[in-house]
């Protein structure tokens, strides 16, 4: 099944690319110089398309036949935690991401788990804010510094 | 010769020779860490570079790439763990050579290997990317066209994937290339109404998903893995004897690296093997390698580092990347609104011997760094992986946010992470998305204005020798391998039987 799940997936997602460039705007003819907008990517989804197959019947998964570590659905669970928490403050998310990851990954030291979950982010943030002067969306934490 | 004196006068300045010496040692602390590479590391070091001059962003993005290939064979010979993938091959005779008590010599031989081998490449590289580039000046959008075409077929023989499914990794970003406005019609493609996307999707936020948090997602299966570390006194310069036995092995490595370098999407790691081979192939004891041949080690480090002046040849002189790295600091260019090309040798040429100065400069810096900070450097690989990964993700989503302050760019660098870790997982190597990112704008934007010059009459590209000779080493790049086996390799196993 392996074999197939991955070019399968890849077909059904030039199906859906296919027919979103069908829903692309065009050119009246008598302006148009070259290819319509939607030629190009059609191109390419077809290249795709035939090297699935190709893939399919010629090209057979050998490699990588066992599932992804728990750790890994973790750290992706994680990602959504992130995503989630990004909403009230970015880096309140980063600090609460960096800080469970370490934990979920072994870390138990308070030192370390602090270093990665308030330190870090808050030299990253006065790094950035500071030296390079990029403004970051406010939020719950951010807005203590920006007022 | 003004352009080259232009650009040493453009590099003394003395607070950017401070930042090269801070790339060089930031260069090999990434090339020293787990899981990082130039490539990563470039790529998490571009956010850092955008609001610095364009010579000293694109100085420091080369630092880098120089700096962590070599850095990748101090892991390599002290704990058995290359660094980088093009250190793979320095493993095999470092290590052994370390467990005798000699990682000392092992680290000097790796060291005055590298600094030659990149030298010699940064050289080839100031004589013979403005001699392409001259070359190039001429090609008419058909020319290009088919250049970048046989650009994107190297892709085939990159990374860990099969041949095919890289050609399908460089063609999904090829179609994330399209997304954003058509440079020939401005009609809107892909953007679902993102006003954001409307410029396309961003080099940086995506190279940071695909080579940066994918690659926390694969460190998270290897937490178990425990690394032993070789005890080293000091680092010892080669004897006089290892320098006899090796100089014809460093030369030919060197000359390997740079020609494999060359060839666009080719890297140091292919660069490596084949250098390690070739020093096998012509050493007077062959038996010795895998158990600590000296020459092993100058063959592969020889190589990996020349590959880096090499692969900056074409991304330079004709913008098609020639290594993984290299397409990062093709992005950086970009974002930096620097078009590589034959115009670059003539409208910005002291930008251009700037950073071959740079790259020059920092294989010098390797003799200093590698000989007395080897074995500093070397602790920096048992920072645990729980404390270093959380950090590099905060540096990986404030650096996709940075470039544009865009939220959108930070969920595409989740979004890509996540990708690029099933596509490993399924032998769909991330290089060539990366560089198919690159290059389908110039590749799409090249297509148009070709059939817009020929008239519609596609056909006539073929009949131009240029577009032709390059259609032709694209069809040998892609068919070439399988009509090799197919109509020469079994005619003679057949005869050998017989």
């Amino acid at each position: 099944m392996a074999r197939f799940a991955v070019p399968v997936g890849l077909l059904a997602f030039c199906a859906i690319a296919f027919w979103l460039s069908t829903q692309f705007d065009r050119v009246p003819p008598i302006l148009l110089r070259g290819m319509q907008p939607e030629h190009f990517p059609q191109l390419v989804v077809i290249l795709i398309a035939a090297l699935a197959v190709c893939v399919m019947v010629f090209d057979p998964v050998v490699e990588q036949q066992r599932r992804p570590a728990r750790m890994v659905w973790i750290s992706m669970g994680l990602f959504a935690v992130f995503a989630l928490l990004a909403q009230v403050d970015l880096f309140l998310g980063l600090g609460v991401f960096a800080g469970a990851l370490a934990l979920c990954w072994g870390e138990r030291r308070p030192w370390a788990l602090a270093l990665v979950a308030v330190v870090g982010p808050a030299f990253v943030f006065f790094l950035f804010d500071q030296v390079f002067e990029i403004r970051f969306p406010r939020g719950l934490l951010t807005n203590l510094w920006y007022g | 010769m003004d352009a080259l004196f232009g650009g040493l006068a453009a590099l003394a300045d003395p607070g950017l020779l401070f930042l090269i010496f801070l790339a060089t040692l930031g260069g090999v602390v990434i090339g020293a860490l787990p899981g990082l590479n130039a490539t990563t590391g470039a790529a998490l070091m571009l956010p850092f570079t955008i609001t610095m001059d364009p010579i000293a962003a694109i100085a420091i993005l080369t630092t880098i790439y120089c700096a962590a290939t070599f850095a990748g064979a101090i892991t390599a010979i002290l704990i058995n763990t290359p660094g980088t993938s093009a250190s793979a091959t320095t493993c095999l005779d470092g290590y052994p050579l370390a467990q005798r008590g000699e990682a000392g010599r092992a680290l000097g031989m790796a060291t005055i290997s590298s600094t030659f081998g990149g030298i010699l490449s940064v050289l080839c590289l100031m004589a013979a990317a403005p001699l392409l580039a001259r070359m190039a000046y001429n090609f008419a959008p058909p020319e290009y066209f088919a250049l970048t075409v046989f650009g994107i077929s190297m892709l085939a023989t990159i990374g860990n994937g099969t041949p095919m499914r890289n050609i399908i990794a460089g063609l999904l970003g090829i179609l994330l290339a399209t997304v954003g406005k058509d440079l020939l019609t401005t009609v809107e493609r892909f953007t679902f109404g993102f006003n954001e996307l409307s410029e396309g999707i961003g080099f940086v936020p995506v190279m940071i998903g695909i080579f940066g948090i994918s690659e926390l997602l694969v460190q998270a299966e290897t937490l178990a893995v425990e690394k032993r570390r070789v005890i080293m006194k000091a680092i010892k310069l080669p004897s006089r004897d290892d320098y006899r036995k090796v100089w014809r092995t460093i030369l030919r490595s060197s000359g390997i690296g740079t020609f494999i370098g060359i060839l666009p999407a080719e890297g140091a790691t292919v660069a490596s093997m084949i250098g390690y081979n070739e020093a096998r192939r012509w050493s007077k004891t062959p038996e010795e390698f895998g158990k600590g041949a000296i020459e092993g080690i100058a063959g592969s480090e020889a190589a990996n580092n020349s590959a880096t002046g090499g692969a900056m040849v074409p991304t330079l002189a004709l913008g098609i990347p020639g290594s993984p790295t290299a397409a990062v600091i093709l992005a950086g260019l970009m974002v930096h609104g620097l078009q590589p090309g034959p115009t670059m040798f003539t409208d910005q040429s002291h930008f251009a011997y700037a950073i071959f100065w740079a790259m020059l400069l920092v294989n010098v810096m390797f003799i200093f760094v590698g000989l007395f900070g080897a074995k500093l450097f070397a602790r920096v690989a048992f920072i645990p992986i729980p404390i270093l990964w959380p950090i590099v993700f905060t540096f990986s989503i404030v650096g996709a946010y940075a470039l544009d302050q865009s939220m959108l760019d930070v969920w595409i660098a989740i979004g890509a992470g996540i990708v690029g870790y099933f596509m490993r997982r399924f032998g769909y190597s991330v290089v060539p998305l990366a560089i198919g990112l690159i290059l389908g704008g110039m590749l799409e934007k090249r297509l148009g204005q070709s059939l817009i010059m020929l008239d519609d009459q596609w056909w006539l590209m073929f009949t131009r020798p240029l577009a032709l000779l390059f259609f032709v080493l694209t069809f040998l790049a892609l068919f070439g391998p399988f009509l090799w086996k197919r109509f020469v390799k079994r005619p003679s196993a057949a005869a050998t039987r017989e």
